[in-house]
């Protein structure tokens, strides 16, 4: 990874990185994903026939898409050759563990209480 | 002012220290200090780095259930302010803090006791086995007593000529 950087005439500098980077950016972190799946799992079998949406810059116009490692593949041959890596097996585990470390996992271990949100507003 | 916790280690972060990072999907990371920020930039779980909190509490080490534990909360509906409650507020503080303490101190102990015991019940198991060689024989137990007596008296004796050749 990483293109070539003009004007940069030490040979260990001369990569640039950031496209490299880009991709870690743009990357759902774990409990974003564990969010998602806990949605997918509330509503059941429809979400799963839910067509994916094209778009013509992700690879496999965004048709072929994994979950759990939040990645597009180019193919359906592609994507099930990704089933079955230990990558995403061990992603998968991951996932179906217990829920990722959280700010309110943070402050319960602080020996703090859990949020005082009040008596419920009359806005019915 | 409020006092926030640090996600990865949980200790408590005053103002005007540490870090705060907002993910694009304007969730809120605040870390105390930049070991907690880097730790959170190598991705790992808090859960399995012994020196955070959420280790200690999840492994035993720590208190997970005290009465002291409801005091501390994040309060999202602000409290009409009333003069008598901050200064009985003010006064319970350091009284619970103090309550608090005592039953950490009582934690370790209960958490030391099991390999106490064990300890104990490893020497009493050695002193049974071993205890032949640990007893001298009959033939020293029974002239002990009277070997001290006299080596005694001998000593004194000399003692004294020593101190008498001294004086002259």
């Amino acid at each position: 990874m990483g293109g070539k950087c003009p004007h940069r005439k030490v040979k260990k500098r001369r990569l640039s990185h950031k496209t490299a980077r880009r991709g870690k950016f743009l990357l759902k972190a774990d409990d974003a994903v564990y969010d998602e799946l806990v949605k997918l799992a509330d509503q059941g079998k429809e979400a799963e026939a839910k067509e994916l949406p094209v778009d013509e810059d992700l690879p496999g116009m965004g048709q072929f898409y994994c979950l759990h490692c939040d990645r597009y593949f180019a193919s359906e041959s592609v994507k099930d050759d990704h089933y079955r890596s230990k990558r995403h097996k061990k992603r998968v585990k991951l996932m179906s563990g217990p829920a990722p470390h959280t700010q309110l996992d943070a402050e319960l271990a602080a020996g703090m209480g859990k949020p005082d949100n009040g008596l419920k507003l009359m806005s019915m | 002012m409020r006092l926030e916790k640090c996600w990865f280690c949980s200790s408590t972060i005053y103002p005007g220290h540490g870090i705060q990072f907002v993910r694009n999907d304007a969730k809120i990371f605040r870390f105390c200090r930049s070991k907690c920020h880097k730790n959170f930039k190598m991705k790992r779980n808090p859960r399995k780095v012994k020196w955070t909190k959420a280790y200690r509490r999840l492994h035993g080490k720590d208190m997970t259930q005290d009465a002291t534990f409801e005091f501390e909360r994040k309060r999202n509906r602000p409290e009409r302010y009333d003069r008598n409650v901050v200064e009985q507020t003010l006064k319970a503080i350091p009284l619970i803090t103090k309550i608090r303490h005592d039953h950490l101190k009582k934690h370790i102990a209960d958490r030391h006791k099991p390999g106490k015991l064990k300890e104990m019940q490893k020497d009493s198991k050695e002193l049974e086995q071993d205890q032949h060689t640990h007893i001298l024989p009959k033939k020293f137990n029974s002239n002990e007593p009277s070997a001290e007596k006299t080596k005694v008296k001998v000593k004194v004796v000399q003692q004294q000529t020593q101190d008498n050749y001294m004086e002259e």
